[in-house]
C-alpha cells in the first residue's frame, strides 16, 4: 500500500482555483492602476505589465481558464455519452458502424492544431473553442462509454433481466448506466485536465482571447518579460493552473486505485 | 486471407479521404476568406470581389474540392494566396526545424521512458518506484508553457546558460539552442510515456504465463527480456502514438515561446491570414504524418501480441 | 522403489494463521498420489512447497526432498529449489490454457524450454556447440516433438508456428501440458485438471494420465473430484482446513454413490412444452448451424434430461426453449399454443417458462443485493409487492440452504455453490410450469446438490415440468423420466434413464456412460446389445 497524499489535500488543490474562479469575479476590488511590474504600494501581488493589480486579474482570469475547459468537457461527455450509449445498446450493427466509424476518422488529428485553427478562425469566441475542444474530445468519450456499455449489454445479467422481463429503462439506464459510470469517473480526471491544458496553451499562444485579458494562461504569456522584475504576475497565475490540474490529476489517480482494488477483492 | 496489416491499412486510406473531405470543409467554414483579409480597408467592394474572382474564391464548393484533391494527388499542394508561391515550398521550408526537435525529442524520451517505466514497474511500490511516479504525477501535471517559461527566465535570462531565441541558421548547427526545447518538450512526454512502460510492465509481470515460465524453470534475465518485454511494450507503443498528439501540442507552444519558424507555427499563421491552401496543404501533411504513426503503431503492436482481426 | 519426492511435516504460515501443519506425503515413479480436498484446505500450497514456492508473506517450514536434494528445510526454501523447477518438477496450474504467453508461437515457446533443460542432459554436450539452436538443433527437436506426441497434439512444423490465440480452449490446455512435459520432468503436478471437463474430456483424461504414468513419470494430482481421483490414484491424502487427516490408498475415500435409473414412469400426459423440428444457427440464414431438427416434449411433472458433451448444442438447445436464442426454425408450444421468441412473448407466457443459468456469476449485478434480485422476479412477474416478494425470496432461498445473511450481501460474496443456488431460486419466484436448468450442479458439492434435488422432486411432483440439461449422464439419468442424447445437434438417442444406461445404442451414448462409471467400478466389457430400438430422431451417420 502506497503513501498516497491525503485527501485533503488533494481536494485543496483542487477546490481553491475553483472558488476562486466561480466566486473570485463577485469580489470587488477597486485597486487604481499603478505602473507596470511594480511590488507593493496597495498591491498585494503587485501589478502585471500593463500595470493592472494582479490579485484583482487573478480573481476574474478563472472563469475562462477552467470555465471553457469544464464546459467542453460537460458537452464531450454529453455528446460521446449518448453517441455510445447508443451504439452500444442498438440490435442493428449498421446503427453502431454508423455513429462510430466516422468518430474514427477525427481520431489521428492533433487537437491543439485543430483548437487552434479554430481559435484563429474565429477569433476570440470562448463559445467556439470551447465546442472545438469537446468535439476533439467526443471520439475518445463515445468509445469509452460505448465498450463499458458493450460489456455490460452483452453479458449474461442483461439476459437474466430479460427473463424476469425488467423495463427497457431498467435495463440500460439502470444496469448499464450504473455499469458505464465506473470508467467514466475513472476518465474524467485525465480529461478535465487535458482540457485545461488544451484552453490555456491555446490562450497562451494569444490565438483565443485578445491579448488582454484577465484569463490566467493569457496572463502568463503576457507578463512573462516581467518574471523576473515582478514574478507573482506570471507565478500566481500559474500557481492556480498548476494547482488545479495537480489535484485532479492525484483525485484521478486515487479514484482509479480504488476501484482497481474492489475488482481484486472480488476475485 | 485478410490479415491484419492489410485490414488496417485499408482501414488508414479510408481515413484519409474523410480527413481531407473534413480539412477542406472545416477550412470552408472559416468565417472571412483571404480577399477579406487582405487591404480590406484600401478597396472597394468591387474590388474585393474582382480580386475574390481572381484567387478562383467564388467557384462553388464542390468544384473547389475536386480540384484541389486532383492536384494533390498528382504532387502540387496548390499555391499560396498570399505569397504566391507554391505550399509545398511552405513545407519544406518549415518542415525541417519541427522535424529537428521532434526527432530530438523522441531520441531521449524513449530511451528515458522505457529505462524508467521498467525500473518503477520491476520494484513495483518501492520506494524507487513510490518516488518516481510522485515525480511524474507531479510533473505532468504542469502544461509545457509553464515549464517553458520558467526555462527561460531561469536558464536564460537569468543564468545567461542557454539561448532564449532562435536567432537564424540551422538548428542542428546550434545544439545549445535545442536544449530548452527539447526540454520543455520532455518534460509531459517522459511522465506519460514511463507510466504507460510502468504499468505494462507491472501487468506482464504479474500475467499467468509469466508466472507459469518462473514455474517451469525459466531464468529470471530470460524472462524479463524474452517474456515480459514484448507484452509490457504494447502500452508504450500505443501511447507513443498519442505522444505524437501531444509532441505536436507542444511543438507549437515552443515554437511561439523561442521564436522557432517550424511547421506549426506556418500553420497558425496560414489561418490567421485565411491562406487556404497553406491550410489546406498543411493540415493534409500533417494528417498523413499522423496516420502513420498510427498506422506503424497498430502494426507495431500487431507484430509484439498479434490478433487475428482489426481492434476495434 | 524409491521415492522421487518426499514430504514430512511440511508447514505453511502466514503471521499469525496456520495455512497447512503436518503435510506428509511423497511421490513415486509411475504412480499416481493426489491430495484430496475441498478448495482452501492447502493443496495448492503443499504442492507448490516442492517448486520452493510460496505466497506473499508467507513462510515454509518442514523438510521436503526432491530427487536427492533438499529443497524445503527448516528455514524455509533452499538454494536447490531453483534448480529443480521445470527439470524435476513441472507445474500445470488449474487454468493451464491462460499460462501461454499471447505474444509466442508455441514452437519458439517449447524450444526455449526444451533447450534450457537439455542443457543439463547429457545430449546437448554431445552436440557440442553450445550457441544458437543449430548444434542442437536434432536433439532439442526431437525433445520437442515427443512432448507433443505425449500431450496428443500434432508435432508438424504449422502447428509450432501457430499463436495461442489460434487453438482452441481444449488445445491449450494440451500445449500447456506439452510446455510442461518439453522439460522433461521426472514428476508431473496438476491442479484440479478436470476443472470445466465434459464427462467424456475427463474420461479422456485419465487415461492420458495413466499413459503418462506408464512412462514413469510420477504424478502428484491435487483435486476435489473423487471420481478421477478413485480412477487414477494408488496413494491418497486427504486434507481439511491444512491438515492431513487421512491417508493411504484409494479405498479410504467415501464410497461412490451409484447412479442408478431409478425413475422411468412413462409419459401419458398430454405435453405441456414442445419443440417440433428445431433448427438453430449461430449466424444469420442459417450459417453455422448448430441444432438440427430437434423433437422434444415434456409433460407437467414429468423430467426431461439432455445429455451431450460440450458443443453438442444442449445450452442452445435450453436457450431457444426459454426464448433468449432468435436464430431458430421450427416451432415451439406451450399447451398447444405458439410460443415466440422471448422479446414478444406474452407477460404470462414469460412467467411460465423460467431459465436458470450456467455461468452463474455473469448473471448477477454486482452492485445489488442478491435477494432483492431474486425477489425482483415475483415483483415483475407476478405483481408483488417488494415486501411479499422479498419475504418469498428470502424463504425460498433457506429451502435451498442460502441463510438469509448470506442472501443479503452483493453477488462477490457468495461463493460459486451458493450464487447459483441463488440463481434457481430467482426463476423459481416466477412458479413457472417449465423450468429449464443448464448444468445447475457443476458447482454444488454433494449436500447442495441434495438440497436442490429436493426441491426439484418436489416441484414436479406439484405438476412442474423439468427440463436438465447436463454433461453427465449419471445425474441425468438420477433425475429424470426420459433422457435424450444430443451429439452435433441432433438427438441421436432418446429413452428411459434405465434403458440408456444400461443398454446404449450408440457410440457416443456408450462412452457417456463409460464417462459417467468413472470412478466407480472398474472397466466393464461393453453392454451386450439386446434390443435396440430406432430411437433417433435421424438416420446414423
Amino acid at each position: 500500500m502506497r503513501a498516497r497524499t491525503p485527501l485533503v489535500v488533494s481536494a485543496a488543490l483542487v477546490l481553491i482555483p475553483l472558488l476562486v474562479a466561480l466566486f473570485g469575479p463577485l469580489l470587488n476590488l477597486d485597486s487604481r492602476p499603478g505602473l507596470p511590474y511594480e511590488s507593493g504600494s496597495g498591491h498585494p501581488l503587485g501589478t502585471d505589465g500593463l500595470g493592472r493589480d494582479v490579485l484583482e486579474l487573478l480573481l476574474v482570469g478563472g472563469r475562462t481558464a477552467l470555465g471553457m475547459a469544464l464546459g467542453a468537457v460537460a458537452i464531450a461527455y454529453l455528446l460521446g455519452g449518448v453517441i455510445g450509449l447508443v451504439a452500444a445498446s442498438t440490435r442493428h450493427r449498421w446503427i453502431d458502424e454508423l455513429l462510430i466509424r466516422p468518430l474514427d476518422v477525427l481520431l489521428p488529428l492533433p487537437s491543439l492544431l485543430v483548437i487552434s485553427v479554430v481559435a484563429v478562425g474565429w477569433r476570440a469566441s470562448p463559445l467556439a473553442i470551447t465546442l472545438a475542444v469537446a468535439m476533439v474530445n467526443v471520439p475518445t468519450v463515445a468509445r469509452l462509454v460505448r465498450a463499458a456499455a458493450l460489456e455490460a449489454a452483452s453479458g449474461p445479467v442483461v439476459e437474466a433481466l430479460r427473463m424476469q422481463r425488467e423495463s427497457w429503462v431498467g435495463i440500460h439506464l439502470g444496469y448499464v448506466g450504473r455499469a458505464v459510470l465506473g470508467p467514466v469517473a475513472a476518465d474524467v480526471g485525465t480529461r478535465i485536465t487535458l482540457a485545461v491544458f488544451l484552453v490555456a496553451s491555446v490562450n497562451f499562444l494569444g490565438l483565443g482571447l485578445s491579448p488582454t485579458a484577465p484569463d490566467w494562461a493569457v496572463s502568463v504569456s503576457r507578463n512573462r518579460e516581467g518574471l523576473l522584475l515582478q514574478p507573482w504576475a506570471v507565478l500566481a497565475p500559474a500557481l492556480m493552473l498548476v494547482a488545479f490540474t495537480l489535484g485532479f490529476n492525484l483525485l484521478a489517480d486515487r479514484l482509479v486505485h480504488r476501484t482497481r482494488r474492489l475488482v481484486e477483492v472480488d476475485r | 486471407m485478410r490479415s491484419y496489416a492489410a485490414q488496417r491499412a485499408a482501414l488508414a486510406i479510408l481515413q484519409l479521404a474523410a480527413l481531407s473531405v473534413l480539412v477542406f470543409v472545416l477550412t470552408a467554414l472559416l468565417p472571412g476568406d483571404a480577399a477579406d483579409m487582405r487591404f480590406t480597408e484600401t478597396l472597394t467592394p468591387d474590388q474585393v470581389a474582382r480580386l475574390r474572382e481572381q484567387l478562383g474564391l467564388d467557384e462553388p464548393a464542390f468544384e473547389r474540392f475536386t480540384h484541389w484533391f486532383g492536384n494533390v494527388l498528382s504532387g502540387d499542394l496548390g499555391t499560396s494566396l498570399i505569397s504566391g508561391g507554391p505550399v509545398l515550398d511552405i513545407v519544406k521550408a518549415s518542415v525541417g526545424a519541427t522535424l529537428v526537435l521532434t526527432l530530438a525529442t523522441l531520441a531521449v524520451v524513449i530511451p528515458l521512458a522505457v529505462a524508467l517505466g521498467i525500473l518503477m514497474g520491476t520494484r513495483e511500490n518501492g520506494r524507487l518506484d513510490r518516488t518516481l511516479t510522485s515525480i511524474t504525477l507531479g510533473l505532468s501535471a504542469i502544461p509545457d508553457f509553464v515549464i517553458a517559461v520558467v526555462l527561460v527566465a531561469l536558464f536564460s535570462l537569468k543564468l545567461g546558460w542557454l539561448p532564449a531565441t532562435w536567432v537564424g541558421g540551422s538548428l542542428l548547427a546550434s545544439p545549445a539552442l535545442l536544449v530548452l526545447p527539447v526540454a520543455v518538450l520532455l518534460g509531459r512526454t517522459v511522465c506519460l510515456l514511463s507510466r504507460q512502460v510502468r504499468a505494462g510492465t507491472i501487468n506482464a509481470l504479474h500475467a499467468d504465463y509469466v508466472v507459469q515460465a518462473r514455474r517451469l524453470g525459466v531464468p529470471r534475465r530470460r524472462l524479463l527480456l524474452r517474456h515480459v518485454l514484448p507484452n509490457a511494450a504494447v502500452p508504450g507503443v500505443q501511447e507513443l502514438a498519442r505522444t505524437g498528439d501531444t509532441l505536436l501540442g507542444g511543438v507549437l507552444v515552443v515554437e511561439a515561446i523561442f521564436a522557432i519558424p517550424g511547421f506549426a507555427t506556418a500553420l497558425v499563421d496560414g489561418v490567421e491570414t485565411r491562406d487556404v491552401p497553406v491550410v489546406q496543404g498543411l493540415t493534409l501533411v500533417l494528417a498523413v504524418a499522423a496516420l502513420l504513426i498510427n498506422l506503424g503503431a497498430d502494426l507495431v503492436c500487431n507484430r509484439l501480441v498479434p490478433r487475428t482481426e482489426l481492434l476495434r | 522403489m524409491k521415492p522421487i519426492v518426499r514430504v514430512s511435516g511440511l508447514a505453511a504460515r502466514a503471521g499469525e494463521s496456520i495455512l497447512i501443519d503436518g503435510v506428509n506425503f511423497e511421490v513415486w515413479p509411475g504412480q499416481v498420489t493426489a491430495l484430496v480436498g475441498a478448495s482452501g484446505s492447502g493443496k495448492t500450497t503443499s504442492a507448490l512447497a516442492l517448486l520452493g514456492e510460496h505466497g506473499d508473506g508467507v513462510s515454509l517450514s518442514g523438510q521436503v526432498e526432491v530427487d536427492g536434494d533438499v529443497v524445503v528445510n527448516s528455514n524455509g526454501p533452499t538454494a536447490a529449489a531453483a534448480a529443480v523447477r521445470g527439470r524435476v518438477v513441472a507445474y500445470m496450474p488449474q487454468h493451464p490454457g491462460s499460462a501461454l504467453n499471447p505474444a509466442r508461437r508455441i514452437g519458439t515457446s517449447l524450444h526455449e524450454l526444451a533447450k534450457l533443460h537439455a542443457g543439463a542432459t547429457r545430449a546437448a554436450g554431445e552436440a557440442g556447440n553450445a550457441s544458437g539452436l543449430r548444434g542442437a538443433g536434432g536433439v532439442v527437436g526431437t525433445i520437442v516433438a515427443e512432448a507433443l506426441r505425449g500431450a496428443q497434439l500434432g508435432g508438424d512444423r504449422g502447428t509450432l508456428r501457430r499463436f495461442p490465440h489460434q487453438f482452441s480452449g481444449g488445445q491449450r490446455q494440451r500445449v500447456a501440458l506439452a510446455q510442461a512435459l518439453v522439460c522433461r520432468p521426472r514428476v508431473l503436478v496438476l491442479d484440479e485438471p478436470s476443472t470445466g471437463l465434459d464427462s467424456i474430456t475427463r474420461l479422456q483424461l485419465v487415461s492420458e494420465l495413466e499413459e503418462l504414468a506408464e512412462q514413469g513419470l510420477g504424478i502428484l494430482l491435487l483435486s476435489h473430484d473423487l471420481d478421477l481421483v478413485r480412477a487414477l490414484a494408488q496413494h491418497v491424502v486427504v486434507l481439511a482446513a491444512g491438515r492431513a487427516i487421512e491417508s493411504g490408498g484409494p479405498e479410504i475415500l467415501p464410497t461412490a454413490p451409484r447412479p442408478t435409473g431409478a425413475k422411468g414412469t412413462p409419459a401419458l400426459a398430454e405435453p405441456l412444452l414442445q419443440a417440433m423440428n428445431l433448427s438453430a444457427s449461430l449466424r444469420p440464414r442459417g450459417r453455422d448451424p448448430i441444432l438440427r431438427e430437434v423433437d422434444l416434449a415434456v409433460v407437467p411433472g414429468g423430467c426431461l434430461g439432455i445429455v451431450g458433451r460440450s458443443g453438442s448444442g444442449k445450452t442452445t438447445l435450453a436457450r431457444c426453449l426459454a426464448g433468449l436464442h432468435e436464430r431458430y426454425t421450427g416451432r415451439i408450444t406451450l399447451a398447444g399454443q405458439d410460443l415466440p421468441v422471448l422479446r414478444k412473448r406474452t407477460p404470462e407466457q414469460n412467467r411460465r417458462v423460467q431459465y436458470v443459468w450456467q455461468e452463474v456469476r455473469g448473471s448477477f449485478d454486482e452492485r445489488l443485493p442478491v435477494d432483492e434480485q431474486v425477489a425482483r422476479t415475483a415483483q415483475r412477474l407476478r405483481g408483488l409487492d417488494r415486501q411479499t416478494a422479498r419475504a418469498e425470496a428470502v424463504s425460498t432461498l433457506a429451502r435451498l440452504g442460502v441463510s438469509a445473511m448470506i442472501a443479503s450481501r452483493p453477488p462477490s460474496r457468495l461463493s460459486g455453490g451458493e450464487l447459483q443456488r441463488a440463481a434457481l431460486a430467482r426463476a423459481l419466484l416466477a412458479r413457472p410450469d417449465v423450468l429449464v436448468c443448464d448444468e445447475i450442479t457443476t458447482a454444488l458439492d454433494e449436500h447442495g446438490t441434495g438440497l436442490v434435488i429436493d426441491l426439484l422432486t418436489e416441484l414436479t411432483a406439484q405438476g412442474t415440468a423439468l427440463v436438465w440439461i447436463s454433461h453427465d449422464l449419471g445425474l441425468v439419468a438420477a433425475v429424470s423420466d426420459h433422457v435424450l442424447v444430443l451429439d452435433a445437434g441432433r438427438v441421436v438417442e432418446q429413452g428411459p434413464p434405465a434403458t440408456v444406461m444400461n443398454e446404449p445404442c450408440i457410440e457416443v451414448t456408450q462412452r457417456l456412460v463409460r464417462a459417467a462409471r468413472v470412478g466407480h467400478e472398474p472397466e466393464e466389457p461393453p453392454p451386450v446389445l439386446t434390443s435396440c430400438a430406432d430411437t433417433r430422431s435421424e438416420p446414423q451417420r
